[in-house]
This record gives structure tokens, C-alpha cells and sequence, in this order.
């Protein structure tokens, strides 16, 4: 798509490929840091990581492997909680380890068996070795989470402001707080194999982190989160497959070191701090 | 639906939380009419809050009947809830949250405005009219984290007459406001109880009632124990009689 910008084949494609993860993922990372389902997100992203684990072990489509299993957190969680009688947080912290569990044992069993390559992509993200069609599926993951957010904005910015406002006012809260979930495990399972599974959490919750340091308004952050991802992300893409170094962990770092400066940069903070 | 049926009528009605294994109320019967203004007392845990959830819908009714502006409220609570204003108790904004008072207002209008719709001029014009009648048009732009306890009461406050509510469901309105403020609010719904709607209030504070006749409604251990017309003076001391009354705040 983007090969008449950037002739080498294989830059193009790691570009593509980041450009589209990081904008699906931020504009979704505005309504996980917002509505404060961070760990809601963090465990769907292990799920979807276990998921493809065992998708690879018994040679099943990776990728419908992992928004299965996604999905199956993201639905299970309400139930476990209720018939265990436990916290929300406390059945998210089981599913997390369950989930981990999972995807370490057939990753450590793979590489017994001398498959390991193929399985560390899945924990740190391989940039480089996408098929067309993957760059394809995650152009048309990153449109339908725009699309998602577009058409229900009203609904979803009162379930960001407050849940409970927002079904007091006539809001059907639940079938889009499910859908929510779903198009978040849907974007999970597809960007997992280019970010990879430990590192996939840095793009869910960062960007609308650093966008909240100069926003205002929730319109301005779904327009700031993605900005900001995108910038990022491929210049981690293009500084990493220049230098020979890993791409996914090192845009993780760097955006971490644009947190830290963006909260240190941050005229609300300053204006807080004066008040105080 | 005539002017002369109740807009809240509720028969024989046990509501539930989820998960709960026994209701919360049980056996409540209540007939409501148009322009009333209900004072709803009783001690912590008692229930107050939570009839005024299953008014509007909120709250899984498991047995009975409930009929809210003309709308089965076991059949579809949203229906009722676009009529029916609902400000809820306790909450605290954080600072960042970011929403500007006239999002927040405008926030009112969604249920009515209904799914893939985008607000129209009549919905910023309720806006503008409702942050008129609380007399915080120029919080408008202002981020609402930002604002006072008491102003943040009067933008939610705000948020629900945008979206002219047939019945309004105050749950602790008083709770973050100054005397001035409490003044100017009972002000308010006395105008609002004359124009034909329907005010139902739990409360600790009542001495803060509007000068008319009110009906008090107190409620114990999930139940209606007292529902009578009575003048503002006298609610307290129903309230006192009927059981553990809440001490005067």
C-alpha cells in the first residue's frame, strides 16, 4: 500500500504493518484507560497470546486461535466472578495466569520439540515476516476500530464518563460494553503477531496515557492517542530494521520514554500543581 | 395515559440485585400522580435507593407490576428511562476526566436522541436551556473535574432536566451544596413540581423542602411503612416516628 513512499519491500511492509496495529490499538487504548478495564485488556491480550500458543501446537490457524480465546476471556470473566463468588479483579488475576500458564507450556514444549522459532515471535513480535494478507486483515482491523468508535461515540464516551450515568440516561450499556470487548479481543488477536504478547499491553494503554497529559477533551484524545502511536511506531519500525534491532521491544521503549516526557511536559499537571 | 392516572404505580413489586439470593424490597405498592413531590426517608440500608431504581428500570423487578409514565417498566426500562430523571448518589470526578460541562449536559439527551443518531440543534438548545435554569451557562466550556463538589451536583442535575423528564428521581441532592445553593434548588423544583412534573426525593435534610404540601414516603427494611400528604414541616418528625429515623444533619 504504502510501496510507492518506501521501495524496500520489507521496510514497506514493517511500516504498514505498525501503522495499522498502532492506530487500532490506540484509538482502543482512549476507551481501556478511560473506562478503566486496563487489566481487562491485559488479560485479553495473554489470552490471545495462549490461544495462539496452542493454535500453533496443534497446527490450527494461530490467528483464529487467539481471537477465540480473546473473546472467551473477555465473556468469562462476569460469570466466573459471580458463580465464584469473587472480585472482578481477583478472577482477572486467575485468568491472567491461566492464560500464561497456557502459552508458556506449549511455548517451552514447542521448543523441545524444535519449534521454538516460530513460537518466540508470539512473546516479542516479528515485523518482518507478515504475509500480505495479515497487513491486509489489520488494515481492516484498524478501520473497523475507527468505524466502531465513530458510529457509537455517544454511547461509548457516557460509558467513559460513567457507566451508571450512562444507563440512567437510556443507554443500552451492556451490548455495548460487549462489543467493546470483542472488537478490543478482535484487534488483540490480530495485532499479537507483529507486537507479540508481553509487549502488546505498551500500545493498549501508553498512547491515550500520553495523550491524557495535554488533553482536554475525549474528542481531542482519539485524535491525539493514534497520532501519537503511529509517529512512534514507525519510527521505531524504520530506526529498528535500519540498526539491526529488535522492533516491537524497541518501540515499546520508546514509548515510554515519550510517557515520561510527555507527563513531565504536561500543561495539566502544571496547572493541577499551581492549584494545589 | 390521562392526566388524572398516577405516572408511578407500582404493584405488590419485589426487586433484587443481581447474584442476590432474596429481594431487596419486597411487596412494594405505591400510586404516584403528576406534579407530586415525594420525600422518601428511612434509615441506611432501608431501600430508598433502591426504589428509585426500580422506578426507573434500573433494577431486575422479580415479581409484580410497574408502570412508569405509561411504560411497563419490566418490559423496557431504557423506554422509561428517556423519560425519567435520575441523579444518582455519591460520585467524585477525577480531576483529568475529560469531559466539559456541556458534554456532560448534553450526555442527558442520548437515550432520547437513540442509537447511530448524532445530536441535532433542538438537543444543543436543551443544553443551553438547562444550564440556563441552574445558572451555570458560563461553566459551559469548563472541564468538569475541575469544578467544586456542588457545581459538578448542579451539571448532573443540569444533564437530566436536558432531556425534560417526566419524573424526577433525586437521590441525596443536597449532599455537596452550600445553603445558597440549596435554596436556589428548591426554588427550582417547586417550579418544576408546578409545571406538571412529578419529584421524588431522598433525603436527610428536611428542612431544605420546598414551602408546599409534600407526600412522605418512609421505607424500612425494604419496605413502605408510611405514605401520607403531609406540609414540609412535619416530614421529619413522620419520619422520626416511624422507626429509626435519621438524625437531623
Amino acid at each position: 500500500m504504502l510501496e510507492f513512499i518506501i521501495p524496500n519491500n520489507i521496510v514497506c511492509h514493517a511500516v504498514e504493518a505498525m501503522l495499522f496495529a498502532s492506530v487500532a490499538c490506540a484509538v482502543l487504548s482512549v476507551i481501556i484507560t478511560q473506562v478503566q478495564i486496563s487489566s481487562i485488556g491485559f488479560t485479553m491480550a495473554h489470552a490471545a497470546f495462549a490461544g495462539a500458543a496452542v493454535g500453533m501446537f496443534l497446527s490450527l490457524n494461530p490467528t483464529v486461535c487467539s481471537i477465540v480465546a480473546g473473546v472467551a476471556v473477555a465473556f468469562l470473566i462476569g460469570p466466573l466472578s459471580d458463580r465464584a463468588r469473587l472480585s472482578p479483579d481477583t478472577s482477572l488475576g486467575l485468568l491472567f495466569g491461566i492464560c500464561m500458564a497456557v502459552a508458556i507450556f506449549f511455548i517451552a514444549y514447542m521448543q523441545t520439540l524444535g519449534q521454538g522459532f516460530s513460537a518466540m515471535g508470539l512473546l516479542f513480535g516479528d515485523v518482518i515476516s507478515l504475509y500480505r494478507e495479515e497487513i491486509y486483515l489489520l488494515a481492516v482491523i484498524c478501520i473497523v476500530a475507527i468505524a466502531f468508535i465513530v458510529v457509537l461515540y455517544k454511547e461509548i464516551t457516557a460509558i467513559i464518563f460513567d457507566k451508571r450515568i450512562a444507563e440512567s440516561v437510556g443507554i443500552r450499556v451492556k451490548p455495548v460494553y460487549y462489543a467493546m470487548l470483542f472488537v478490543i479481543a478482535l484487534t488483540v488477536a490480530l495485532c499479537l503477531p507483529i507486537i507479540g504478547g508481553l509487549l502488546l499491553y505498551v500500545w493498549l494503554v501508553t498512547p491515550a496515557a500520553i495523550a491524557l497529559q495535554f488533553c482536554n477533551r475525549l474528542s481531542t484524545m482519539f485524535v491525539v492517542a493514534p497520532t501519537v502511536a503511529a509517529v512512534i511506531s514507525i519510527s521505531g519500525a524504520l530506526v529498528g530494521l535500519e540498526y539491526s534491532l529488535p522492533v516491537a521491544p524497541l518501540t515499546a521503549v520508546l514509548f515510554s520514554a515519550v510517557f515520561i516526557a510527555a507527563v513531565l511536559l504536561s500543561p495539566r499537571r502544571r496547572v493541577t500543581f499551581r492549584k494545589i | 395515559m390521562t392526566a388524572s392516572d398516577p405516572v408511578i404505580r407500582l404493584e405488590n413489586v419485589y426487586t433484587a440485585y443481581e447474584g442476590a439470593d432474596r429481594p431487596t424490597l419486597t411487596d412494594i405498592s405505591l400510586s404516584i400522580g403528576r406534579g407530586e413531590f415525594v420525600v422518601i426517608g428511612g434509615p441506611n440500608g432501608a431501600g430508598k435507593t433502591t426504589l428509585l431504581e426500580t422506578i426507573n428500570g434500573m433494577l431486575h423487578i422479580t415479581h409484580g407490576k410497574a408502570v412508569v409514565c405509561g411504560q411497563d417498566v419490566r418490559g423496557d426500562g431504557v423506554q422509561v428511562r428517556c423519560r425519567v430523571g435520575y441523579l444518582l448518589q455519591n460520585f467524585a470526578f477525577d480531576p483529568l476526566t475529560p469531559f466539559t460541562v456541556e458534554e456532560v449536559v448534553l450526555m442527558g439527551r442520548y437515550g432520547t436522541i437513540g442509537l447511530f443518531r448524532k445530536p441535532r440543534t433542538e438537543d444543543y438548545e436543551a443544553v443551553k436551556k438547562s444550564l440556563h435554569l441552574l445558572g451555570i451557562e458560563d461553566l459551559a466550556a469548563r472541564p468538569i473535574g475541575q469544578l467544586s463538589g456542588g457545581q459538578q451536583q448542579k451539571v448532573l442535575m443540569a444533564q437530566n432536566l436536558a432531556r425534560n423528564p417526566e419524573v424526577l428521581l433525586l437521590d441525596e441532592p443536597f449532599s455537596n451544596l452550600d445553603m445558597f445553593a440549596r435554596e436556589e434548588i428548591n426554588r427550582l423544583l417547586a417550579r418544576l413540581v408546578g409545571s406538571g412534573i412529578t419529584v421524588l426525593i431522598v433525603s436527610h435534610a428536611f428542612d431544605d423542602l420546598p414551602d408546599r404540601p409534600v407526600r412522605v414516603v418512609v421505607m424500612q427494611e425494604g419496605k413502605i411503612v408510611v405514605s401520607r400528604e403531609c406540609p414540609p414541616k412535619e416530614v421529619e418528625q413522620i419520619v422520626r416516628n416511624a422507626g429509626k429515623g435519621p438524625s437531623h444533619a
